[in-house]
């Protein structure tokens, strides 16, 4: 073992203790020149004293030479040369990059398994100076070692990788791989995947391209062909309501990849984690079926459900996941006028009473002011074409203010008490007539709105055969907003936002008395969604996927993920959640400002609750696996080659004994790091140097000597 | 004697004042202003009737001499009157002035070369007034300028001595050869320098002068700050004419350079006056009728020899 020097040019640096010396000589005397006739005397008369007074000073000058030197060497880059270092096993140090397949497909025949073995039969062949980084990846990669030579470390790494729920997508794991190599300055870059190597998994050139000179080794797992594979690929939930309770009936689709003969296969249903039904369905080679269960009656929140196949060699998508809640109809109260026709309301209580989930219940009631128990449980309002008193009016600010929507039809009859005006976006006029020609229409529509969203396609609503021969004159205030305009440009739909609710004024009526809106085809899903938009109601969806984020601060978020109303608020405003994983693990959401996402990463059920509680029926979403990932058709591992590979250059694959020689030093150098040792020796003596000298100037300041030297 | 006229002449010349003199850039002007400030100051009386050239008559006073009263005037006249004539010794003058880098020192307005042009240029001035033949002699380590004595000159002397520059190194011995091989006819030589050899080399230097029959007048120019050393920091000197630096600590070696430069002050004047030469040490800070003095006293016994 010998001292040798990286970067030896900077010994030329030791050639700069001259300049402390010079410094040392030149300095006092030109920043203090005397120019004077003739030395003549001067000369004559001896200093012997001030020389004794140098030898002081040279230690001083030592000193400072000495970090100059340090300092120099420090840039030179020593380190301790150990000859007998080898290389690695290629034939120069190497980068390797392990990228191990997590995806749920790797249970199949215990892959994962092999592929740790594979990966620590690949780190037992690393040499001492190459490196290597582990990678997990399923839909994501994640590195779980960067470019190290600790085997410890990397055997650690490799002990932590699980199986996940994702699919397999192979071009984020090379990307990463691709990143790990061009970053590293090792001569040899290596790849090797291990994967079952699912055609689904790459979708082509993903723009991955390993930099020249690196070698890819896919490692393909698990060489038995599976026979076959059945999988629940949907459930459709419809709902009913029957003698005012609400009924599921869960419907199956199930598919079977594969296979030689038909077969039985049963189906099963858990609701709450108790196997509830069972049935059988005869399944043909690579066909598919439905299986529906009987009706179910949906009576508690957040009820779990689990269709059930039997286990077979992929096990994830054996099982389908949903969430169902009772009480997701909306009550929707209509209030017409006492003395009003009687079919005032009839076309918008048939409107709500065609759906196929009995999504509304509607409540009609005649009498001109509103009790307190007509709004309990109550989503909606509508005021069709009535008068209300001031009492009434202050009912519906508090029912509209803790999230109820109010919608005021105003019709001939149609007004609102003064007291309570600030609650209407706008001033209610005299009725105008539009009997000329062919009467009104619609003119302007605000398609970004909730309400008219839904109508913004093609061919999903036309408004424009509509005609309206009369209306309210109507005055928008500068809180309100207008969500649609007849063609003349007067207000035919303003709204107010107010508390959590809102209140929408329609300036016309909701039967055909004013207008023939109500035998138009778009009436029925413009009253649907007029209805859903005030009794705040969003399309929950009975599971979620892998991969997807839900952000628990957004209460429409919340309530998309089937969370009821009541609690959604509560949860989004709320404190402190803490979220359990289907395998048990717990992640913290502490309240914060902004959003709070929870990543579903893993097949089963996730519940959220406050922190040390353990609430009778917690908010539970369903996730459930991507079913690419169960289709295990397998790609040739070649191809995939041939598309990340960059094309061999003149000097892509010469790796000569100078680099690696040079590749060696470096690294031996680096590992070594003695110059950084050096530095804080170099600062070191510079600091002992100021504090000396400083200590020197005083104990001679006022003395007359020059120094010299 | 000589410091009593100094005296009695410092209210009318008062542009003998080395500052003052700095400001006049004209130094045929300078020159004379000086001289005629200086004479005029002092009376022009003592200083006339060397010469046989008749200058005017001017009333008898009591107390001039009796016997330059004009008796052939007396007998037409029936009046005293003085005979005056010019001064006009028609002799050789020549100013010997060390141009070397160690005369470029001035620790004030004035540096040594200024101080000693001036002195030059006056001296010049005054001599040709005196109609005497002016020359000029710069030197270093050797002969820079030549002005051969001449009463034609002396515009020439004075455009030399205003261009004269310090700059090279000095020496007296080779110059000073030559000078003695240029002036064959005997003169009034007046040396001009801060004389930084040794005494003996200096007085080995001007003795030959003096033994081929010169008058030799010496003027030692010195600084104040060479002759007080007042340096307070240490410091690096460096010699102007060598170049040489080193470091001196003033205050611990003041005492022994002022001891050294007083005794090489004390020995050139011994030896110039054992060879019978007129060695005077000007300072620079002081006026110059000092030097304008010790010349007219060396004048005055000049004329009593002859």
């Amino acid at each position: 073992m010998s001292l040798a020097f990286l970067v030896p040019l900077f010994l030329l640096g030791i050639a700069g203790v001259v300049v402390p010396i010079l410094i040392h000589l030149t300095r006092r005397q030109r920043r203090n020149v005397v120019r004077f006739p003739s030395l003549m005397f001067l000369e004559k008369i001896p200093y012997q004293e001030q020389r004794r007074r140098r030898v002081q000073h040279w230690f001083l000058l030592l000193l400072r030479a000495l970090a100059l030197a340090v300092l120099a060497m420090a840039f030179a880059r020593p380190f301790f040369q150990d000859d007998e270092l080898g290389l690695g096993a290629s034939g120069g140090p190497r980068e390797v990059v392990v990228l191990i397949d997590q995806s749920y497909s790797m249970e199949i025949g215990n892959q994962l398994e092999q592929a740790r073995d594979e990966a620590q039969q690949v780190f037992n062949g690393l040499g001492p100076l190459d490196r290597a980084s582990l990678v997990a990846f399923s839909q994501g990669a994640s590195v779980l070692a960067r470019s190290t030579a600790d085997r410890t470390r990397l055997r650690a790494a490799l002990d932590t990788v699980r199986l996940s729920s994702g699919s397999t997508s192979f071009g984020p794991a090379l990307k990463v791989a691709q990143t790990i190599l061009e970053e590293s300055n090792l001569p040899g870059g290596e790849v090797f995947l291990l994967s079952d190597f699912q055609r689904n998994g790459w979708v082509g050139d993903e723009g991955v391209r390993l930099p020249a000179g690196s070698t890819f080794t896919p490692i393909a797992l698990g060489d038995e062909e599976i026979e076959e594979n059945i999988l629940v690929t949907d459930i459709s939930l419809p709902r009913q309501s029957v003698a005012g309770r609400e009924r599921v009936t869960p419907t199956a689709r199930v598919v079977r990849r594969g296979g030689t003969t038909p077969r039985e296969v049963v189906v099963s249903l858990d609701i709450d984690g108790q196997e509830l039904q069972s049935q059988s369905i005869a399944l043909a080679p690579d066909a598919a079926g439905a299986v529906e269960f009987p009706a179910l009656t949906i009576s508690r929140p957040h009820t779990r459900g689990t269709v059930r196949l039997p286990e077979d060699d992929l096990s994830a998508d054996n099982s389908h996941h949903f969430v169902v809640s009772p009480g997701t109809a909306l009550s929707v109260l209509i209030l017409e006028g006492a003395g009003a026709e009687t079919d005032v309301s009839l076309y918008l209580r048939q409107a709500l009473d065609i759906t196929d989930d009995g999504r509304f219940r509607v409540s009609v009631r005649r009498a001109s002011n509103v009790r307190p128990v007509d709004l309990e449980n109550t989503d909606a309002v509508f005021l069709n074409d009535v008068q209300i008193d001031g009492a009434s009016a202050e009912r519906l600010r508090t029912f509209v203010d803790e999230g109820g929507g109010l919608l005021i039809a105003l019709g001939e009859q149609g007004g609102w008490p003064a007291s309570a005006a600030d609650m209407l976006p706008g001033t209610i006029g005299p009725v105008q007539d539009r009997l000329q020609g062919r009467g009104g229409r619609l003119g302007f529509l605000e398609y970004g709105h909730s309400v008219f969203e839904v109508f913004s396609g093609p061919r999903s609503g036309d408004f424009t055969g509509a005609r309206f021969f009369r209306a309210r004159g109507f005055q928008p205030s500068e809180e309100g907003a207008v969500l649609a305009r007849f063609d003349d440009g007067s207000v035919a739909l303003a709204e107010l936002r107010l508390g959590r609710g809102r209140v929408l004024v329609w300036t016309n009526t909701l039967n055909s008395y004013w207008s023939d809106l109500a035998l138009q085809p778009v009436y029925l899903p413009f009253v649907h969604r007029l209805a859903e938009y005030l009794g705040g109601r969003a399309e929950a969806v009975p599971w979620f996927t892998i991969g997807q984020v839900v952000n628990l601060a957004n209460p429409e978020a919340l309530l998309t993920a089937g969370l009821v109303s009541s609690e959604a608020a509560g949860l989004a405003e709320g404190d402190d959640q803490v979220a359990l994983t289907p395998t048990g693990t717990t992640i913290e959401m502490p309240a914060e400002e902004g959003a709070r996402y929870l990543p579903l990463e893993e097949h089963g059920f996730y519940t959220v609750r406050p922190p040390g509680s353990e609430p009778e029926r917690p908010f539970v979403m369903a996730v459930n696996v991507e079913l690419d990932e169960s289709n295990l058709a397998r790609m040739d591992p070649e191809q995939l080659e041939l598309q990340i590979m960059a094309p061999p250059s003149a000097d892509a694959g010469g790796f000569n004994i100078g680099e690696s020689a040079a590749m060696q030093r470096q690294d031996q150098e680096r590992r070594q790091s003695i110059w950084r040792w050096m530095l804080i020796l170099a600062l070191a003596l510079f600091m002992g140097e100021t504090v000396l000298s400083n200590f020197v100037s005083r104990k001679t300041a006022g003395a007359q000597g020059a120094l010299v030297g | 004697m000589a410091e009593s006229r100094t005296r009695s002449a410092t209210s009318g010349t008062q542009f003998l004042d080395p500052t003052v003199l700095g400001r006049i850039g004209n130094l045929q002007l300078l020159a004379r202003i000086v001289v005629d400030g200086f004479l005029t100051g002092l009376h022009r009386s003592p200083h006339l009737g060397f010469s046989i050239d008749f200058a005017e008559h001017r009333a008898y006073m009591p107390g001039d001499d009796i016997r330059r009263i004009d008796w052939r005037l007396f007998a037409r006249t029936d009046r005293h009157y003085i005979k005056l004539f010019e001064a006009d010794t028609n002799a050789n003058f020549v100013v010997v002035l060390d141009v070397s880098a160690s005369m470029s020192y001035g620790s004030h307005s004035l540096s040594k070369l200024d101080y000693a042009r001036y002195l030059a240029a006056c001296l010049s001035f005054f001599s040709s007034q005196q109609r005497d033949r002016v020359g000029l002699v710069t030197f270093d380590h050797e002969i820079v300028e030549y002005v051969p004595p001449s009463m034609k000159h002396l515009d020439t002397i004075l455009h030399l001595l205003d261009q004269a520059k310090a700059g090279r190194p000095g020496s007296l011995a080779e110059p000073l050869l030559q000078v003695n091989e240029l002036l064959s006819r005997k003169g009034i030589l007046v040396i001009i320098s801060d004389f930084y050899e040794e005494p003996g080399e200096v007085l080995s230097a001007i003795g030959p002068l003096r033994a081929r029959g010169h008058d030799v007048i010496v003027f030692h120019v010195m600084d104040p700050n060479e002759l007080e050393f007042p340096f307070e920091e240490a410091s690096g000197f460096e010699d102007l004419e060598t170049s040489e630096q080193i470091p001196v600590i003033p205050a611990r070696l003041r005492e022994d350079y002022k001891r050294m430069v007083g005794q090489h002050l004390e020995t050139l004047q011994e030896q110039f006056t054992g060879s019978r030469i007129d060695y005077t040490l000007l300072d620079t800070s002081k006026p110059l009728d000092l030097a304008l003095f010790q010349y007219l006293l060396a004048r005055e016994q000049l004329m009593r020899t002859r």
